[in-house]
């Protein structure tokens, strides 16, 4: 085995020392800032609670509490509709898509496409700039008055994370053995039987995968988000981000909701983080 | 009629030419549905004069009085003029330019400062899993607060880094302090959000890179070590181009990615000064949503189309003369 100098563990040392520092010190700007009073910040920067400053709980209060606390709670609750409603339906979609891709050959005639043309089409979808979608949602969405509405984001956030829980999906059903599926048909369950009680449990680390995956994207998303809400569907990312133009910039107020945001798809990522790995590099090794 | 039993082979074949079309049914409804009939709409939308509440001509008409009825009774006209104005809006110009530099810059600084956080982190030392985890959550945070913190940290008067560098330039002397107008100068804003978008999305090319980098078997470091081999040379005659195809495959996402780049403009600069960090996504989100003009809007969304594709293919032609094919 090859040992390192000592100049080179040193560097090596300083690296790691140095990224974290560029890692961890706006977080914990961000959520000092959330623990400052205004005075403190409009007076350049201070650094160490206590120390440069004396912290105050106050703008986590008010966060949660009277009309600033159900206008948390409530845009809250649209980012859990929306994130949530659209993993349901991007994890069934997408399993059934991708166990079709896996098991089964399509021919579709007129094309000449096979699954593979198939697959990658469907990805494909993934990679267009969600810009063209600007213009024909408004008008579509419009129409048929799902402006401002859970379902209306639900949709576009299904449509958008299906590519990627197929492709994840059906990498997964090819290295699931097919035995015990045709076991279970020798024994008389359909199709759609030994997919429901065979096939779905055991794919459950895939499963996780695309739920993770499908969950944090709708979570984040901003530009659907933006344009297809008004008052009742708002979610959290376009909350903070009209806080800028609004109000002025209250660096303290925005700082705890940014954390609001942020916190919970942090946590997730990490609980889960082995799945969040196993996804994207069999997406990005595929691909 | 004859019954089929169960179990049998001619009943299975019929059961599932039905449920193989079940089970991708869905999928290809929603996306010809939600992806592809709006692209065939917008297209068209881009050929027209449509409006936010109708069409230009048709309210034209409506204000003199005349009646109006538009290209076959649609209400509205068919024209050129929104493919016409792009080649004269120089504002899409400048909204263009300032996508493929956000492009060329991140991909290049995120991949190389990416690969070099995986290149650490595939070295052994103490606590190496807790940095793993550690160097990822730039990524794992919301975007918005990403670029929230990023306006905080480059404010010019309350921020640290200013702070930093006031600092650093006392210590080492300097009259006048270094100051840089991180968000408020034409020429750096651009260069800070690249900054920000990388310090969320370099983690993303580590995480990537790291597991290739854990697929390559040890032996095959030992046996150039023992052939005489310096580090430098491992990494330019080994390690570079075993990485070489799942690189190419990472700059593309990341590229792709960065070609919607919205949140963290709208948050850290709006766009500003002027249009100098303005992205295409952006002033196509302003001219639908703001300006209400579709028939523009969905004519510049198809002018970013063309340069993803542009891209894409220029990458993927890339790819093909640098990674021997062996397939």
């Amino acid at each position: 085995m090859y040992r390192r100098k000592w100049w080179q563990s040193l560097g090596l040392y300083l690296i790691i020392i140095a990224w974290s520092f560029v890692v961890v010190f706006p977080f914990y700007w961000l959520f000092t800032t959330s623990l400052k009073l205004p005075l403190h910040v409009a007076r350049g920067p201070r650094y160490i609670p206590f120390v440069d400053f004396n912290p105050t709980f106050e703008h986590w209060e008010d966060l949660f509490t009277g009309v600033q606390g159900d206008t948390t709670t409530r845009h809250f609750r649209n980012s859990l509709i929306a994130a949530s409603g659209s993993t349901v339906l991007s994890v069934i979609v997408g399993a059934m898509a991708g166990y079709g891709l896996s098991r089964f050959q399509y021919y579709w005639r007129i094309l000449g496409w096979r699954n593979d043309n198939i697959a990658y089409w469907i990805i494909s979808q993934r990679f267009l700039p969600p810009a063209l979608f600007v213009v024909p949602f408004l008008m579509i969405y419009a129409a048929f008055n799902l402006i401002d509405t859970h379902i209306g984001l639900i949709l576009v956030y299904t449509m958008i994370n299906i590519p990627f829980a197929i492709w994840i999906m059906r990498d997964f059903f090819d290295t699931l053995p097919i035995d015990l599926e045709e076991s279970a048909r020798v024994d008389g369950a359909s199709r759609l039987q030994a997919f429901i009680r065979i096939v779905f449990p055991l794919s459950t680390p895939g499963l996780v995968s695309v739920a993770v995956f499908s969950f944090i994207f709708s979570w984040n998303e901003f530009l659907f988000a933006l344009m297809l809400t008004n008052v009742n569907a708002i979610t959290l990312p376009v909350l903070i981000a009209g806080q800028n133009s609004t109000r002025g910039i209250e660096w303290w107020n925005i700082s705890a909701l940014a954390l609001v945001a942020a916190v919970p798809v942090i946590l997730m990522s990490l609980f889960l983080q082995r799945f969040i790995t196993r996804g994207l590099v069999a997406g990005a090794l595929k691909g | 009629m004859q019954t089929i039993p169960a179990g049998s082979a001619e009943r299975e074949i019929r059961e599932d030419t039905i449920m193989k079309r079940v089970f991708l049914s869905p999928s290809v409804v929603i996306i010809l549905l939600f992806s592809i009939f709006p692209l065939v709409w917008s297209l068209g939308i881009s050929f027209t004069d449509v409006q936010r509440g109708g069409s230009t001509s048709a309210a034209a008409a409506q204000s003199e009085g005349r009646e109006y009825i538009g290209f076959l009774g649609t209400g509205f006209q068919l024209t050129l003029r929104n493919y016409q104005r792009v080649f004269e809006d120089q504002r899409l110009h400048t909204t263009a330019r300032n996508t493929l530099f956000y492009v060329v810059v991140g991909v290049i600084v995120q991949y190389a400062l990416g690969f070099g956080l995986a290149l650490v982190l595939n070295q052994k030392f103490r606590f190496r899993n807790f940095f793993r985890v550690l160097f990822l959550l730039p990524m794992m945070t919301t975007p918005v607060a990403a670029a929230y913190t990023g306006r905080m940290m480059f404010d010019q008067s309350l921020g640290p880094v200013s702070d930093f560098l006031k600092h650093i330039s006392q210590g080492l002397g300097l009259v006048p302090t270094i100051r840089i107008p991180w968000m408020t100068d034409a020429g750096v804003a651009p260069w800070t959000l690249v900054i920000v978008d990388s310090w969320q999305w370099a983690p993303f090319v580590t995480l990537i890179l790291l597991a290739a980098l854990q697929g390559i078997p040890e032996e095959l470091d030992e046996a150039a070590r023992v052939d005489g081999a310096n580090s430098w040379q491992i990494f330019w005659k080994i390690t570079f181009p075993i990485l070489l195809p799942i690189s190419i495959t990472v700059i593309l996402i990341r590229g792709l990615e960065i070609f919607k780049i919205i949140d963290i403009i709208v948050i850290m600069t709006g766009g500003g000064p002027g249009s100098a960090t303005e992205s295409l996504t952006m002033y196509i989100k302003d001219t639908a949503l703001q300006f209400g003009n579709y028939g523009y809007a969905a004519a510049i969304s198809y002018v970013l189309l063309v340069l993803v594709i542009a891209f894409t293919t220029a990458i993927l032609a890339l790819s093909r003369r640098v990674v021997p094919q062996n397939r």
